[in-house]
């Protein structure tokens, strides 16, 4: 990682596909699963990751210079623990509804690899502003891979997206696509697509 | 300086430790007003719904809860509707991942139910989750309890008057974990102690 493109359009292209946090780099898989049966809890909760991301790597950037080696990580840590509070608390007072769908899986947003990664990958060593870029864009790319899953999960095992009817009622919803397996076997597609469609390009897979 | 020595480190994470926990703080102080106000709101938008009064639009919600008279310790909530009094009280029982939670509401006679609203549950969505469904709280309104036990199965037939519900195909715990909660708090509601209580709230809350 010490020799990558810092252009802005590098990094989002970088990001969005070819180093794509979830099919390339295979990070943040939990909560791919956990909150990916309907699209609205996955938009606000990816939303929250990609702010989470963004604002902790440019704060871990604005730190790095103040930063003693041995406590980095602690101090990473403290960092995107303070913007998941953030987050879980402005949903509580703005969208209660959402916010008691999405239960523990907010607060879990620290645990998520792809914001420490990009904190210890990316912002450790680079300015505040592309930092920022980067976390959001590296958000992005996760955020399209869920809404993917979530899309196919949310029409097939209930029928609706973003809560609207969509099939007719005749439509047998798919039990299996409503409970976490699923995601397993789409994620696994989604992997499977994204790296084939890579090799076609000739990119290292 | 030496950002190294150990003193440096102790002083720089006490100080960033010290900020980001200021900020929180601050924040949380912001908004604690709003997010109370939301809990208290759900909690009364479910007492109304378990009742059976609409409560589509959020603004009518408070104006609605305060026809409502209140024993929040006990958890017995009473209403005089435009033509009968329904009583209503708070539950909690074991789901099949985690506690449910909500409450039932029944007519004054405590033969009838009115209602049920769950508040919590950490049922599997799509499965267990289904609870929440209209046609599934629905199917409590009107169920004769003259027996002190209902019935959550989908082996039988539904039939309100028998006291017989329809269960979530494919949620058979979950089915049976309402079942047995709300014959315990049935039990809870048709005894003569807690009739006692709710007469003496309407009461109270008439003279008020």
């Amino acid at each position: 990682m010490s020799d990558v493109d810092t252009r802005p359009g590098a990094i989002l292209k970088n990001n969005l596909w070819t180093n794509n946090p979830i099919f390339m780099q295979v990070l943040g898989i939990c909560s791919a699963l956990a909150v990916t049966n309907l699209l609205t809890n996955t938009a606000i909760m990816t939303i929250g990751v990609t702010l989470v991301t963004g604002f902790s790597s440019m704060t871990v950037s604005l730190l790095k210079g103040f930063m003693p080696r041995k406590v980095r990580m602690m101090v990473q840590t403290l960092i995107i623990a303070f913007y998941v509070i953030i987050v879980d608390i402005v949903l509580k007072a703005y969208l209660p509804e959402i916010s008691r769908n999405l239960g523990p899986y907010v607060g879990l947003i620290i645990t998520n690899c792809i914001i420490m990664g990009r904190a210890e990958a990316f912002a450790q060593s680079n300015g505040p502003v592309i930092s920022f870029w980067d976390g959001v864009t590296s958000g992005l790319g996760y955020m399209g891979v869920l809404m993917l899953i979530a899309f196919v999960r949310e029409l097939l095992g209930f029928g609706t997206l973003f809560g609207f009817q969509i099939l007719p009622e005749s439509f047998i919803p798919w039990t299996i696509m409503v409970v976490p397996p699923s995601a397993f076997f789409l994620l696994g597609f989604v992997i499977w697509a994204g790296k084939s469609a890579m090799n076609r390009q000739g990119a290292p897979a | 300086m030496n950002k190294q020595s150990t003193l440096y480190t102790i002083v720089f994470i006490f100080i960033v430790s010290f900020s980001f926990v200021f900020l929180l703080s601050m924040t949380n102080q912001v908004t604690i007003e709003r997010v109370e106000l939301n809990q208290i709101i759900a909690r009364q938008r479910a007492v109304l719904a378990s009742m059976g009064v609409d409560v589509s639009d959020p603004g009518r919600i408070q104006e609605e809860f305060d026809r409502v008279f209140a024993d929040e310790d006990a958890g017995l909530f009473a209403r005089r509707g435009d033509d009968r009094v329904i009583f209503a009280m708070e539950f909690v029982g074991a789901g099949l991942w985690g506690p449910i939670a909500g409450f039932i509401a029944v007519a004054d006679d405590f033969d009838t139910m009115v209602g049920i609203e769950f508040v919590e549950d950490n049922e599997t969505p799509g499965l267990g989750g289904r609870i929440n469904e209209p046609w599934f709280k629905e199917q409590f309104q009107g169920v004769n309890i003259s027996g002190g036990r209902i019935r959550v199965s989908v082996m039988e037939p539904a039939d309100a008057s028998a006291g017989r519900v329809d269960g979530v195909t494919g949620a058979t715990r979950t089915s049976d974990a309402i079942e047995s909660i709300v014959n315990a708090k049935l039990a809870v509601i048709r005894s003569d102690e807690t009739r006692e209580q709710f007469r003496n709230l309407l009461e109270s809350g008439g003279d008020a």
